[in-house]
């Protein structure tokens, strides 16, 4: 009798943790909404009493950035120079706290759910933008943009502004670099040149098939063509024909439309697959293409691989050739393209419990406007981590090198205006002039601006995201066989729900179309 | 019959050896790779024998590049200072419980075993140990929370203490005029290696391996233990190479280390030292288990 009480109360005790593990995950969003609202009712009480009674004080900002390699040794002495200058000039320092990207989603939810001390971060689509926005975790900008922000908004221009409204407000604000993609096709030079391949005769498929055909029958040891990103990418990374509207569940075929499809059932999408699985089969593609951690770049250093198709931007030969250090060209494939991801895949917020937000602007503002500050964050301190070599070229200081340098984030696409910056030695010169042509030429997507919410059909969503990342990369990498596994997945996508999220997300599209006059 | 045994001990020692195998060949993929040239791993792949033997790795390692010295001895020190408390404390917790003639036995040994059964979710945990504790970013941020003291160690030793050390022993102490902590310092624990260095294994290997507090807590980077050095470069490396950052960032790759072998390389030496300990407490290893468990 005793043992079956104690039998009982502990399958009590089990189930009960495992409701509240349940309920933990819809549960958090709530709570972080109380602990935020109780945080920013704090933060106006400060602001009230620092902004009426002692002007003087300056304001300390913290500012959170994402690292994506060990942390500069000088980092100290360089923040400490562009907070010198910044109190000078505002009357505001600024705690810039580096965290590691792969930390950056946790310790960015938890700072924003904690209401711990936290002025301005970087926000992405692919990061969370549009929840965080919904969960009230961003502060709305539109008025700190008509105000001290203004001259953000001049610098940025306003199409690309409108790209980051949710519901009309805009709680973030894109960096100031390539606002648009294009689809290149990369190559060794020295192949090219020894195999008298004419580049201006690329301008397809067809056209690479050529090439790839040459690179094969001469050139046996080396793998024609690889995915241009590591990791789960196909062939197909940056390919612009359609707009993805951010997921690829449900796109515009035909940007120049408002009609919402299902990319997979498309007759141009069975079309590249199937050529993609016959240059698999061929040889064409690197083998191990679905599963590759290495990034192409990286593959055609070892001398491994010849070519590679991705994302471009003005300057990309030049900085891929450094990072593979052997001369690469490229070839223009599809122009540049903007969708909303390219333009809200990186930028900065205000963080809803920063205690003086309009102070957070400000300091923002430089960060958009201020050479000198810019410079300072994205290359150091001249004559001591950098020299001039020309107008707008800079090198390493004497006796530095890449490993010895103690500044290089190597992050000038990251922090504000990259068109103020200086170039790095190797770098195209006129890379910032090349890029604001480039984005002011971009074909916009009749959707840019719109960002889907994935909230109402958040079932489906999983459940789709499960079923794609089974048969994307491996489709479009060309490892699988797209006459049978083609159709199995779109039966998958079916039963999975693609069809629920495309109804949802044309009715979204045509709300906002309503909303902004698109038409 | 003896040949049935002999049948059965070789189909024993085949599916033994085969399991052996598993276990140890990932292990020395993983030392052949971090000897390995990174040319050649980028072209050829990995392989049991390093086609063409470099040391650059370690030698990236020890320059300096990443500061794993000092991550290292973060991880030396929060692992040897954590196991010494977190031991000390499970056993001073412990000891209590274990005695029939503790009054606050049953609460006590109640809110031990809802530590074990409950936890408070990551948010809140994370408020107290920032906001109420001021943690973060301080290298107790690696000791204390979740660490010092585990439900399940103070259980263990609980039970071995009441099952192994009779409690005519305790009391002849006291006959002899010993105090509480006479007895608990000078016998019990003296009895009780078996149990103590179970759980201080378990208690090292936590520590040693544990990157999430890392995680959670630091921001600042030269705080980070080893193995969140590891866990930085694979994730930057994972991130660059495959997220659409990867098209904006510019990596100065002219002089970029090593990445595959240097990953390989500090995953070595993260997995040295517990290699080292293992061997030395294996012997307790076993028996405290089946001593603190089973008799319960």
């Amino acid at each position: 009798m005793n043992r079956k009480k104690w039998l009982s109360s502990l399958v009590m005790l089990l189930t009960l943790a495992l409701m509240l593990a349940a309920c933990s995950g819809g549960g958090s969003n709530g709570q972080s909404g109380n602990s935020s609202g109780g945080q920013s009712g704090n933060a106006d009480q400060t602001t009230g009493s620092s902004s009426s009674g002692e002007k003087e004080d300056t304001y300390h900002a913290v500012m959170a950035i994402p690292m994506f390699q060990a942390e500069p040794k000088d980092f100290q002495m360089v923040e400490d120079e562009i907070n010198r200058i910044m109190k000078e000039k505002i009357n505001a320092t600024v705690d810039i706290m580096p965290i590691p990207i792969g930390n950056w989603m946790q310790q960015m939810n938890l700072m924003l759910s904690s209401g711990e001390k936290l002025d301005l971060l970087f926000t992405s689509s692919s990061m969370g933008y549009s929840s965080q926005a919904a969960t009230g975790k961003l502060a709305p900008l539109n008025d700190l943009l008509a105000g001290p922000g203004k001259v953000i908004v001049e610098n940025v221009g306003e199409k690309y502004i409108n790209a980051t409204k949710i519901a009309g407000e805009s709680y973030g604000v894109p960096t100031i670099r390539d606002l648009a993609a294009n689809y290149e096709y990369v190559m060794r030079k020295d192949l090219v040149d020894k195999h008298n391949i004419d580049l201006t005769s690329i301008r397809t498929f067809d056209d690479i098939e050529r090439v790839l055909e040459i690179i094969k029958t001469n050139e046996p040891d080396i793998v024609p063509i690889a995915p241009g990103g590591a990791g789960n990418s196909g062939m197909l990374v940056g390919y612009n024909a359609w707009d993805s509207l951010g997921d690829g569940f449900g796109v515009l075929m035909d940007p120049d439309s408002l009609v919402v499809s299902n990319l997979y059932e498309s007759e141009e999408y069975r079309e590249i697959v199937t050529r993609m699985h016959d240059w698999y089969k061929k040889g064409y593609i690197l083998r191990d293409a679905a599963t590759n951690q290495i990034a192409a770049n990286q593959l055609v250093k070892a001398g491994k691989v010849f070519s590679y198709l991705g994302n471009g931007k003005p300057g990309f030969a030049e900085q891929e050739s450094r990072a593979a250090g052997m001369e690469l060209v490229t070839v223009e494939i599809r122009g540049p393209f903007a969708a909303t991801t390219n333009v809200t895949g990186l930028m900065w917020s205000i963080a809803q419990q920063s205690e003086n937000k309009e102070k957070a602007m400000e300091i923002l503002s430089l960060f958009y406007s201020d050479k000198e500050i810019i410079d300072l964050i994205n290359w150091g301190i001249e004559g001591v981590h950098y020299v001039k070599i020309g107008d707008n070229m800079i090198d390493f200081a004497e006796g530095l090198d890449a490993s010895t340098t103690g500044y290089m984030p190597n992050w000038d696409w990251l922090t504000g205006n990259a068109y103020l910056t200086y170039v790095f030695k190797g770098g195209d010169p006129e890379v910032w002039e090349k890029t604001k042509v480039f984005n002011e030429s971009a074909k916009a997507s009749k959707a840019l601006g719109f960002t889907f919410n994935a909230d109402p059909v958040k079932t489906e969503y999983t459940a789709v995201t499960n079923v794609v990342n089974q048969y994307k990369v491996g489709l479009e990498s060309g490892t699988l066989d797209p006459e049978k596994t083609l159709p199995e997945f779109i039966q998958k996508l079916k039963a999975a729900g693609i069809d629920k999220i495309i109804e949802e997300k044309q009715r979204q599209l045509d709300e906002w179309a309503q909303q902004n006059n698109v038409k | 019959m003896f040949r049935e045994n002999r049948v059965w001990q070789t189909a024993a020692h085949i599916i033994y050896i085969l399991l052996t195998i598993a276990c140890i060949a990932p292990f020395v993929l993983l030392i052949s790779s971090s000897l390995t040239d990174e040319a050649v791993i980028l072209k050829s792949g990995y392989s049991f024998f390093p086609k063409e033997f470099s040391l650059d790795a370690y030698r990236y390692l020890l320059t300096g590049g990443e500061s794993i010295a000092r991550a290292y001895g973060i991880t030396v020190f929060v692992t040897v200072f954590g196991t010494a408390t977190g031991l000390l404390m499970s056993a001073m917790l412990a000891y209590p419980l274990s005695r029939r003639d503790y009054p606050a036995r049953n609460i006590l040994l109640f809110l031990v075993v809802i530590t074990l059964l409950f936890n408070g979710g990551l948010v809140p945990t994370y408020l107290v140990y920032t906001q109420l504790l001021n943690l973060k970013n301080t290298i107790w941020a690696l000791i204390v929370p979740g660490l010092l003291m585990n439900g399940f160690n103070v259980m263990l030793i609980q039970t071995f203490f009441r099952t192994s050390i009779p409690s005519a022993v305790i009391e002849s102490a006291s006959i002899d005029g010993a105090g509480e902590f006479r007895i608990f310092w000078t016998i019990v624990l003296r009895l009780s290696t078996p149990v103590l260095a179970t759980v201080g294994l378990f208690q090292t290997l936590m520590y040693w391996n544990d990157w999430m507090n890392g995680t959670v807590y630091l921001t600042n980077t030269k705080l980070y233990g080893i193995q969140n050095v590891l866990n930085r470069i694979l994730s930057d490396a994972q991130f660059l190479a495959s997220s659409s950052f990867g098209a904006n960032s510019n990596v100065l790759a002219s002089a970029s280390p090593p990445l595959e072998t240097v990953k390989m390389a500090i995953a070595v030496i993260g997995v040295l030292p517990v290699l080292i300990v293992y061997p030395f407490c294996q012997k307790y290893f076993v028996k405290g288990i089946a001593l603190g468990a089973v008799k319960g």
